[in-house]
């Protein structure tokens, strides 16, 4: 009986340490606070079918959340997994479609955030990022 | 004074004199006007997102971003890390591996790998499972060579109408390199696949911040143990001949070729035999399309849940013309030569066209180099504006199954499977 006990914690480390060798030095998920966009693409010039060529120079951008009551919990909660560039990078949505991002995180994703939380976040994209009301 | 010194001098009056006598010349020959300061011209920022219509430019309109191992590429976001290639690093057949395109799906992505440490692990339903270091894999099984395009299954999501959420890609979410890499069928071999077994799983070193056994904890997909892509599938540890840049999957990633890139796991490190089917959320719930021709649908149906989906597989038949690419002006009566690739996940392109007309009439391209059937190929024509104005180009390509570009649009929720006939203006001015 003592055997046996002996054996499995013997394999029971065995399985540990080829676990700890595996991951021994697998570093991940560092990221760093950057400026946006030092080197931003420019817009066509506006190009006539005349006798001027002309080129542009590359102007910079800068992508941040529109103030807002709310903006503070997306920053919170739905920064864990994703940064808030996941909200402006995409087109004006229906405010249902908002909605259902949301719950997607909750529920598919298990973001697991407070239901109060949760509305007070939808109701902050549904007041900046759609088609009726996001500015440039 | 030394002789040098001297010598240099004398360089430099002949020089000086040259400058001024060319600079006059050119001048009395010119006139002043050409030479002169123009107006500036008015430049403004690209706009920081697109919609509610579609993306109008080629790429997704991100600042320029510098990436470790990477050129400036158009960022898409930032944690986790997206980022699209610009149009140009489409001139030739093989995708430099700094400008190559980057999608992951979690945040938790390597920074460091040791290789003293990192095994590639074959393990499940079994009958030896193995942990394989680099150099096993470089020694010990004979390298493959293949090209192949990897595109993102959302590559072109900012085409669609009405638009849909997630990566709002340009055309950039796609490249191709050849791959070098040890077969995936011989690993399998030799861990010996137990007879029951129903797919193969593949995991890479990429983990997220959500709860164990959802999608945003592990990101895994699957593959049939019977689907015949598994013989063409190389572990690949070399990337147009360079070791992968770390975000794009050092130190290995499959290679699933004519397959959309949701397959190609990056830095793969666990191959797990399943004997029941794979039910987590990346085969279950996303990466599907419907099943319908072209996947496509629309959003009532798709509301009504009356669309039944099957997971993503094969790139539809593409082509572009990525030069010129309508940032600058062509002199009327210039002859040039339009530059472009085609590919297709159902095997060769064996016939690109290009129209003038808006599809009415279609003139052949040369088809460059064969590289294989998954491979890009290039194409060229030569081309002559004959007038000033504004000309469109459209091109479209056929596959050796007699796949042809259509020139309707697609629609599905999860953005997939665009593959529109391409057109581009091409604005062309006087020459005198």
């Amino acid at each position: 009986m003592k055997k046996r006990v002996l054996a499995i914690f013997l394999v029971m480390c065995g399985l540990m340490m080829v676990v700890a060798v595996v991951f021994a030095d697998l570093k991940k998920g560092y990221y760093r606070p950057a400026e946006l966009g030092s080197l931003r693409q420019t817009a066509l010039i506006e190009l006539s079918p005349d006798s001027k060529y002309q080129v542009s120079a590359y102007p910079v951008p800068g992508a941040d959340l529109v103030p807002g009551d709310g903006r503070q919990e997306v920053q919170t909660y739905c920064n864990t997994c994703h940064s808030p560039i996941y909200v402006t990078m995409q087109p004006p949505l229906p405010a249902a479609t908002w909605e259902a991002e949301v719950n997607k995180m909750n529920k598919a994703y298990g973001a697991a955030i407070p239901e109060d939380t949760t509305q007070k976040i939808v109701r902050y994209l549904q007041a900046h990022y759609t088609v009726e009301n996001r500015t440039p | 004074m030394s002789v040098a010194d001297r010598s240099f001098s004398r360089r430099g009056i002949f020089k000086a004199l040259g400058v001024m006598t060319g600079g006059i010349t050119l001048g009395r020959w010119l006139g002043s006007s050409a030479v002169a300061a123009q107006e500036p011209v008015q430049t403004k920022a690209i706009e920081t997102f697109t919609g509610p219509s579609a993306n109008p430019h080629w790429n997704s309109v991100g600042p320029y971003v510098a990436e470790p191992q990477k050129v400036p590429l158009i960022l898409l976001t930032d944690r986790p890390v997206q980022l699209e290639t610009p149009r140009h690093y489409f001139r030739t057949a093989f995708t430099p591996n700094e400008a190559f395109y980057v999608r992951w799906h979690l945040e938790g992505i390597p920074n460091t790998v040791d290789l003293k440490d990192w095994k590639l692990q074959i393990e499940g339903n079994v009958n030896n499972p193995l942990a394989l270091s680099l150099p096993e894999l470089m020694q010990k099984f004979k390298p493959v060579s293949l090209a192949a395009v990897n595109q993102c299954s959302g590559n072109s999501r900012s085409r669609l109408q009405p638009r849909v959420p997630g990566g709002q890609w340009g055309n950039g979410a796609m490249g191709n390199a050849m791959w070098t890499g040890v077969r995936l069928r011989e690993l399998l071999e030799v861990a010996g696949v137990k007879s029951g077994s129903l797919q193969v799983q593949f995991q890479g070193l990429e983990t997220g911040q959500g709860p164990k056994g959802l999608g945003s904890n592990l990101f895994l997909k699957s593959l049939d143990v019977g689907n015949p892509v598994l013989d063409e599938c190389i572990v690949a540890y070399l990337m147009n001949g360079e070791p992968l840049p770390m975000l794009n999957g050092f130190p290995v990633r499959l290679v699933v070729p004519g397959y959309f890139a949701t397959y190609w796991t990056k830095s793969l490190t666990w191959i797990r035999v399943l004997n029941s089917p794979d039910e987590n959320f990346w085969m279950k719930t996303a990466y599907r399309i419907p099943d319908t021709p072209r996947g496509n649908t629309n959003p009532e149906d798709m509301k009504a849940g009356r669309v039944k989906t099957v997971p993503i597989e094969r790139l539809p038949v593409r082509s572009f013309l990525i030069w010129p690419d309508g940032t600058s002006k062509i002199p009327a009566g210039m002859n040039i030569r339009l530059q472009g690739i085609a590919f297709s996940g159902f095997g060769r392109v064996n016939r690109v066209e290009v129209s003038e007309d808006g599809g009415k009439t279609w003139l052949p391209a040369e088809l460059g180099e064969d590289h294989g059937p998954y491979s890009f190929r290039t194409w060229g024509m030569s081309w002559t504006a004959k007038s000033q104005g504004r000309h469109t180009l459209a091109v479209r390509a056929t596959d050796e199954k007699g796949s042809v570009q259509p020139d309707e649009p697609v629609w599905n929720a999860g953005g997939y499977l665009w593959n529109m006939i391409e057109r581009q203006e091409i604005v062309v001015g006087k020459a005198s």
